[in-house]
């Protein structure tokens, strides 16, 4: 608290002016939050809009549409997802912990280049590692297969990317990294005296492992998995390219189908109720994390010997790293050479489309940027409304900003469309409907971050300044705002990170001409040819990197 | 930690770079929009232009149906004989970019609309999403494929082949009908494009008509059963079969002859050839002014390049379609129409069900 003591005068330590104080306090109390909570709730109004909106139309749907969809698809569609959904997070659970557990706990032989190994997948969208390893595991077409068949002169069976499996299999690869981070962190927490207690009363390790360790992760476990259930609810790219059908790809093929939106409306009405049952575990789980509570006398908690498993327990590590990150920059690197190297290939990658590859280098940039910039300046109003004013009131509207994770790129693009283009036609057609559909979706993180920031600055701090004659706003820009700008921009750098991989509001919102690196990257692809698209996905790869670097050298384990 | 340090030089880098190329002519954030203060001229006369084109200018907005590929050069020789004209190319399916236009009819953005078949391109018109417009080169085309009210005009047609991966097939056994494709002995071996392509949407709605709705969904529910993969796309089809991932392709005939290009091991087959059966069934693409367009010079100057000589030979030459100028030559190794019996579809009268078509294929859930 140094910083504050400065301009306080001793006079102040008397009770009456303490008083004085005080009451000067309460009677800003009722100018300053009101504003705020006009604006925080401005804020989540905006927010709000476009899940009512579908919801409306999902309701209004007329009953036939109802009818026809019950009738067919919508049994199939839920099962499908949730099975996708239940795969994948069981996967990504398993991979992420049993990673973390071997990079923080174990004495893994280069534990710290691993650290980076299994968290830099992040930087690549599910959807270009979906492109890689189709390309090279497709059966009978892909070039392993074929690579197998020229040596051993027959045909050999390799596992299809294809379908269920194939899907589940990618998504891990490309969501494990969420669940890792978050178990990492509190593997490299835990209390020593916990697992002591554990052997002291006669528990063998394993059991030790099973019936301590794991539970008291249990929070930051539960988290994660919250998160890839809900990364996987809004996943469009990979499951289209997999073939495998979702509630996203099914909406996205009835928004391309017949002339009628009120199908998609009501498939994307049932996917936003999924997926905010899903949000609400997940805000409810948050909630609880914070009991995890560190204790004055804590010490790490001592590295595991692996002894025999060593070798094992590398190829394992290695593996994972090599599937979920070598293997897609390597191929990438491979063919953007290719594509550099050969002229024709190198004309089309250059002027395509309407523009050149520099035009939606900078587009993809720019529209990130600005999301990024709108999303924390509309977080810090919500963080502060509901850090410093906590009530019933100020915790509903905090979670009325987090709606944008339920709310997958295919839902933001229809309801934006139907909206904008009534409500706005202005806007319509214009990049800065893409810029808003970028904020809408990653505001919640936003929100996060600048709520974890404020969190970690003491109100007494602004108190001083107030009680030295600074009004509300000033306390907050010369006092909080320094201090949590490190936060926010924390906060900034992953909104950046997932604008720039969003593909399907994108794909439906972007006006003609107008192309950003993961629609070309998608474009190309999804006409099969994968050499022009690579330096586009290498580009955006190498982009992501840097975000992705900054926000993890935040993280407890990489410092 | 280098690898971050690494990475963060290379951003500042690549930052540096896009700051010193403004990448295009124009600066991203001025919206398409800007073209409203485009005058929105009475057309001039356009035909028979020799050399480059300055009289036309702004930007010319384009929806395609035509994926990317399969439009691109011809946008490329057009603009290098209007240098002045900006073309910005939305392509997508044909009915993504219908919905676009039925969306936007009150806040027009699209100057052009370029589709792969003509229901799409009727049902719009019935919806009074195009201005007539009637090219110099309409009577020269075939009459039925000039809308009697000159809201669109055809291009190209093309036909709805079986190509196969001669590794796989042996001559004998060739399917000769598409119904050979519901044969349990292709099982798993055939390749097709989805419900959102749209020229199986069309090939489904002229089957509807020639056959009616009962033979249509018994034949699309064999080919459900049969485990038909259905991909996005045509070029995955192709490729698939180039590759030997499948047997046999349901495709327009054309990705035959770019597959062949390849130097995959492909052959074709025009199918229903036989007394009593269906014949050959074509798709017709053609292309229409949208009704509000900001620049309706340069887009009726389109027009005419389409169905100009030069515009015609591009999509003979360059993707093996049936141009439909008279006159115009087709590219080495395309077997002329004239030498198959043909499906005949009435487009109008099945445009006006193109509901029902997309009923059946969600009632049969086809991917």
């Amino acid at each position: 608290m140094n910083g504050s003591d400065a301009p306080m005068p001793p006079v102040l330590v008397s009770p009456l002016q303490r008083l004085r104080a005080a009451s000067n306090r309460l009677t800003t109390r009722s100018a300053f939050p009101v504003l705020l909570a006009g604006l925080a709730g401005l804020v989540a109004l905006f927010l709000a809009v476009p899940v009512v909106y579908i919801f409306l139309r999902a309701v209004g749907a007329d009953g036939e549409a109802w009818q026809r969809l019950l009738q067919a698809r919508l049994w199939k569609l839920l099962g499908n997802t949730l099975l996708l959904m239940l795969a994948v997070t069981g996967g990504a659970l398993v991979t992420g912990a049993s990673m973390a557990w071997l990079t923080e706990r174990s004495d893994l032989p280069g534990r710290k280049f691993f650290r980076w190994m299994f968290a830099l997948p992040l930087a690549i969208p599910a959807y270009i590692g979906g492109i890689v390893h189709l390309a090279l595991l497709r059966p009978r077409g892909g070039m392993l297969p074929r690579l197998l068949e020229n040596l051993l002169g027959q045909p050999v069976y390799t596992p299809s990317p294809l379908g269920f499996w194939g899907a589940a299999f990618i998504l891990i690869l490309f969501t494990f990294p969420y669940v890792y981070l978050l178990s990492g962190a509190a593997f490299r927490s835990q209390h020593a005296s916990l697992e002591e207690a554990a052997r002291m009363l006669g528990y063998r390790p394993l059991r030790t492992f099973f019936s301590v360790t794991l539970p008291a992760m249990r929070p930051g476990l539960l988290a994660g998995a919250l998160l890839v259930a809900l990364d996987i609810l809004a996943e469009y790219g990979t499951v289209a390219l997999l073939r495998y059908e979702t509630f996203s790809s099914a909406i996205f093929v009835q928004l391309s189908g017949r002339y009628d939106r009120s199908a998609a409306a009501v498939l994307s009405g049932v996917l936003v109720g999924l997926a905010v049952i899903i949000l609400w575990a997940e805000l409810r789980s948050q909630g609880r994390a914070r009991f995890t509570q560190m204790e004055s006398s804590w010490r790490p908690a001592p590295t595991i010997r692996l002894v025999k498993w060593r070798i094992p327990a590398l190829l394992v590590a290695g593996g994972v790293a090599f599937t979920s990150l070598l293997v897609p920059v390597g191929v990438l690197t491979t063919w953007s050479i290719q594509a550099v190297l050969d002229p024709e290939t190198l004309r089309s990658v250059l002027h395509s489309g309407s523009m050149g590859f520099s035009n939606f280098a900078w587009n993809s940039l720019w529209t990130s940027f600005l999301a990024a910039l709108l999303a924390i300046t509309l977080s810090v109003p919500v963080a502060l409304f509901s850090v410093r004013h906590p009530s019933r009131i100020s915790r509903f509207i905090a979670r009325v900003c987090q709606v944008g994770y339920a709310i997958p790129g295919v839902v933001i693009a229809l309801s934006l469309v139907l909206l904008v283009n009534r409500a706005l036609p202005f806007l319509y057609a214009t990049p800065f409907i893409v810029v808003i559909a970028y904020v809408l979706r990653h505001v919640p993180q936003a929100v996060r971050a600048s709520e974890a920031a404020l969190n970690q600055v003491s109100p007494t701090l602004e108190e001083a300044a107030r009680v030295s004659g600074r009004t509300p706003v000033q306390a907050f820009v010369q006092v909080s705002f320094p201090l949590i700008l490190p936060g926010l921009l924390a906060g900034g750098a992953l909104v950046f990170l997932t604008s720039l991989k969003e593909l399907p509001a994108t794909l439906l919102l972007r006006p003609a001409g107008f192309d950003t690196l993961a629609v070309r990257v998608w474009v190309w692809a999804s006409d099969g040819f994968y050499v022009q698209a690579a330096p586009a996905a290498l580009f955006l790869v190498l982009i992501s990197a840097v975000p992705l670097s900054f926000l993890l050298r935040r993280e407890q384990i990489f410092k | 930690m280098s690898l971050p340090r690494l990475a963060s030089l290379l951003f500042i880098l690549v930052l540096l770079l896009t700051a010193c190329t403004p990448a295009s002519p124009t600066t991203p954030e001025i919206p398409t929009t800007a073209a409203l203060s485009e005058p929105t001229d009475v057309p001039t006369d356009v035909a028979a232009t020799e050399s480059v084109d300055q009289s036309i200018s702004g930007k010319l907005v384009i929806y395609s149906g035509r994926s990317e590929p399969l439009i691109q050069p011809v946008i490329d020789a057009f603009k290098a004989e209007y240098p002045e004209v900006e073309v910005l190319l939305k392509a997508g399916s044909n009915s993504e970019i219908a919905n676009a236009l039925i969306e936007e009819q009150a806040n027009t953005q699209a100057d052009l609309f370029i589709t792969t078949e003509l229901f799409t391109v009727q049902s719009l018109a019935q919806q009074g999403i195009f201005q007539p417009y009637r090219s110099t080169a309409a009577d020269q085309l075939p009459p039925e494929f000039v809308d009697p009210n000159n809201n669109w005009i055809g291009l190209t047609l093309r036909a709805r082949v079986i190509m196969y991966n001669t590794d796989l097939v042996a001559l004998e056994d060739l399917p000769t009908s598409i119904f050979d494709l519901t044969d349990p002995k292709w099982k798993g071996k055939i390749a097709a494009a989805g419900s959102t392509n749209g020229s199986m949407q069309a090939q489904i709605a002229a089957m509807r008509q020639l056959l009616g709705e009962e033979k249509t969904e018994a034949w699309l529910q064999g080919l459900l059963a049969n485990e038909v993969t259905f991909f996005g796309g045509h070029t995955d089809v192709r490729k698939a079969v180039g590759a030997g991932e499948f047997a046999l392709g349901l495709v327009n005939h054309y990705y035959y002859h770019l597959q062949l290009d390849e130097g995959s091991k492909v052959g074709v087959i025009y199918p229903d050839q036989g007394e009593g059966q269906l014949g050959l069934i074509t798709n017709a693409t053609a292309v229409a002014v949208v009704k509000g367009a900001q620049n309706v010079s340069a887009a009726q100057a389109f027009v005419d390049f389409l169905v100009s000589e030069q515009g015609q030979k591009l999509f003979a030459e360059q993707n093996y379609e049936y141009p439909l100028l008279p006159g115009v030559s087709l590219r080495d190794g395309v077997q002329p129409l004239e030498s198959f019996r043909l499906a005949e579809v009435n487009v109008a009268e099945a445009a006006l069900d193109s509901d029902a078509t997309f009923d059946l294929m969600e009632k049969l859930g086809l991917p």
